[in-house]
């Protein structure tokens, strides 16, 4: 379904992806692990078009995604043709990025109305059965101001759900949760992981990874590294890098 | 010779006394700025008093100078006056109305930036045994220092640029003179294109050096 | 005491009207103006950008009462016979939309790009992200200071007397010039300045200390 090849892109002099290629079917979870300014977040935000790209394609079901390359070279897609791709990649954040001044259940139904148009009424219902997914319906009503981070990022994940994406792209999103609210998380991930959603998973959480993911890709410095199946890559036989990166997220992981 | 030739020379003739009015205007702001800035400082404290009524009076000055045109002060102090039996000149009249008008704006100033520094910060000097006076000269004046220089050099241009409305009561001074100019010449609005640039030349100069003074500090901090 | 005050008190009221228009005409048109500018300079347009930026600088260093004599001998420069008041009025609401649009635009841009992501990824366009997202935050953010500009344009439109504009101030000094009596007629007009500005300041600092407290 995502088919991304020899993927490039440069922040002015600086190469930050050096040809990534990799491809996701349907319904399969895969974990990108990587050290910081591997390039990771960037390829997933390339992905959905927030940023763009100076090389390589990425295909979602065989639309290309930002530009086209036609007989005159590299066509830059409009915003409008982006927009309308971002409506099936669904994104979750670090930083949870919920609007603070709607409440928990406007902000999941904010896509559904102001992008598709869609009844208030009937956006109501969705995103109230969303949250309920999520384990949140009590809440509904409130800002996020009162919603600890564990309760916020499983907002952003049930407004990102509104829009009925095929996949489903997570930014490092446990990372900026205090420890004893990664958990309710990682389990809404793992309920969609179990209802065969598409994704591609960015994290730190290694055992979660071992646990959730179909593949795993190890990532640095702009490239793949590694990539295959968890067992295989977590378990001892994995490159020197990897086994650096691994010991440095985990110290103990591989002794277990 | 075609327009620009000819604005240009003109322009260039009226240099000398546009260059005059706009050393008027620098004199009335290096007379005005140190007195706003020593009434500001003068106010602070029976701003921030304990007593109430002395709080209240000093509250009432400033909303009164902040309710009321800078021009119908000074007014009042140049027409005022010599019903009182006084008679300042013009310039004295319009520095003591811009001075006292800013000061009131400046004392705000001022304690906006005291008041930011968190009550967190008295409370650690406190804990580590400063008493309330070393506290606010070691913790909180050179933090709050800090807060206050970007609103004063914001302020202080805006005192420059109000220097402008002496020209109301007969100082020769920068604006005055391009209207003298326009009534003497057959001049135009070039004449106060050209007094802009002079005031913009001004601030922008003044706005780069209070910047530059702010990341000094900052290093230093 | 304050009887040639009291005498001449129509006359001034009158004067105070004058000012109560321009003022709201100012205001208005003058925030309206700004808001569009602010946010032109929040759009990707490099042209844009720049133009909103110099006419911020050019007008932010300059004094108001020079604008506004700008303002007065440009039409006739161009051979264009108009009413003082529109002349001046003009040139103030040039003058204020230059502080309006710096405040709208660092109000928009105050707005965590996070939010501006969070909102692209779900499929919205500039303008729903603009209308849904940035405007609601964005105006909380800038009502305060809002309400300071309006507070000084309208004791701004009292500087429209150097250039021989009729309002209070003006009014003011005719009498005095015909009566003398500088200090009652001037405390009055201060007192009348004072009642048409203190509800902005009021206002004005109420939004400071509710507005400042959310998020």
């Amino acid at each position: 379904m995502i088919d991304v090849r020899d993927l490039r892109k440069s922040y002015g002099t600086l190469d930050v992806l050096k040809g990534v290629s990799f491809g996701v079917a349907k319904g399969v979870v895969v974990v990108v692990l990587g050290p910081s300014g591997s390039g990771k977040s960037t390829m997933l935000r390339c992905i959905n078009q927030l940023e763009d790209y100076q090389g390589g394609e990425i295909r979602i079901d065989g639309v290309p995604v930002g530009y086209s390359t036609g007989a005159q070279g590299r066509n830059a897609h409009s915003e409008a043709v982006n927009a309308r791709l971002r409506e099936q990649v669904g994104m979750v954040f670090q930083s949870f990025n919920l609007f603070p001044h709607r409440t928990a259940i406007d902000n999941v139904m904010m896509g559904p109305v102001h992008v598709r148009g869609v009844a208030k009424a009937e956006a109501r219902d969705l995103a109230r059965a969303l949250l309920a997914k999520v384990g949140l319906s009590e809440k509904a009503d409130q800002y996020p101001a009162k919603l600890s981070g564990g309760q916020q990022q499983r907002v952003a994940i049930a407004r990102a759900l509104a829009m009925q994406p095929k996949v489903m792209l997570f930014d490092e999103v446990t990372s900026a949760l205090d420890p004893e609210l990664v958990g309710e998380v990682l389990r809404v991930i793992r309920q969609l992981a179990q209802e065969g959603m598409t994704m591609i998973i960015v994290t730190h959480e290694i055992h979660f990874a071992r646990d959730v993911a179909d593949r795993i890709i190890f990532m640095d410095d702009g490239v793949i590294v590694e990539e295959g199946a968890p067992e295989r890559i977590l378990s001892g036989a994995s490159g020197a890098r990897l086994r650096l990166f691994l010991r440095r997220y985990q110290g103990d992981y591989l002794a277990s | 010779m075609d327009y620009a030739a000819q604005t240009a020379v003109f322009l260039l003739a009226q240099f000398p006394k546009l260059l005059a009015g706009f050393l008027i205007t620098v004199g009335i702001s290096a007379a005005a700025i140190p007195l706003a800035l020593a009434l500001g400082l003068a106010l602070l404290a029976p701003r921030m008093a304990k007593s109430r009524p002395v709080r209240s009076a000093t509250v009432g000055y400033v909303d009164l100078m902040r309710n009321t045109p800078l021009l119908v002060q000074i007014y009042l102090i140049y027409f005022g006056l010599p019903v009182l039996g006084f008679f300042p000149s013009e310039f004295t009249c319009g520095v003591a109305g811009i001075a006292l008008q800013h000061g009131a704006f400046l004392v705000e100033t001022y304690r906006a930036g005291i008041e930011s520094i968190s009550e967190r910060q008295r409370e650690a000097a406190r804990a580590i045994g400063m008493n309330r006076f070393t506290a606010f000269r070691l913790v909180i004046l050179p933090q709050a220092m800090m807060r206050i220089l970007g609103p004063l050099g914001n302020q202080l241009i805006v005192l420059i640029k109000d220097t402008s409305l002496v020209s109301a009561i007969g100082v020769a001074e920068l604006t005055m003179t391009g209207k003298v100019i326009i009534e003497r010449s057959a001049a135009s609005v070039e004449i106060f294109v050209a007094v802009a640039l002079f005031y913009l030349v001004l601030t922008s100069v003044l706005g780069a050096a209070f910047r530059l003074i702010e990341h000094r500090v900052a290093e230093r901090i | 005491m304050f009887n040639v005050l009291l005498g001449n008190l129509p006359y001034l009221l009158q004067g105070a009207l004058v000012t109560l228009w321009l003022s709201v005409a100012v205001v208005g048109l003058g925030t309206l103006l700004g808001v569009g500018m602010g946010i032109l300079a929040t759009t990707r347009s490099r042209v844009a950008q720049t133009v909103v930026t110099g006419y911020i600088f050019v007008l932010r260093g300059i004094p108001v009462l020079v604008v506004m004599f700008l303002g007065y001998y440009a039409f006739p420069a161009f051979g264009l016979r108009v009413n003082i008041y529109v002349a001046v009025g003009l040139a103030q609401i040039v003058y204020l939309g230059a502080f309006v649009a710096e405040i709208t635009r660092s109000a928009i841009l105050s707005i965590p790009a996070g939010q501006i992501a969070a909102a692209r990824s779900l499929g919205m366009r500039r303008p729903a992200i603009l209308r849904q997202v940035i405007l609601p935050q964005a105006t909380r953010i800038a009502i305060a200071p809002l309400l300071n500009s309006a507070l000084t344009a309208v004791k701004q439109t009292s500087y429209a007397s150097v250039v021989g504009v009729w309002e209070l101030t003006y009014a003011a000094r005719e009498i005095v010039e015909r009566t003398l009596a500088a200090f009652q007629i001037f405390i009055g007009v201060m007192a009348i300045y004072f009642l048409i500005c203190y509800p902005l300041s009021l206002a004005a600092r109420w939004s400071e200390n509710r507005l400042s407290f959310s998020h």
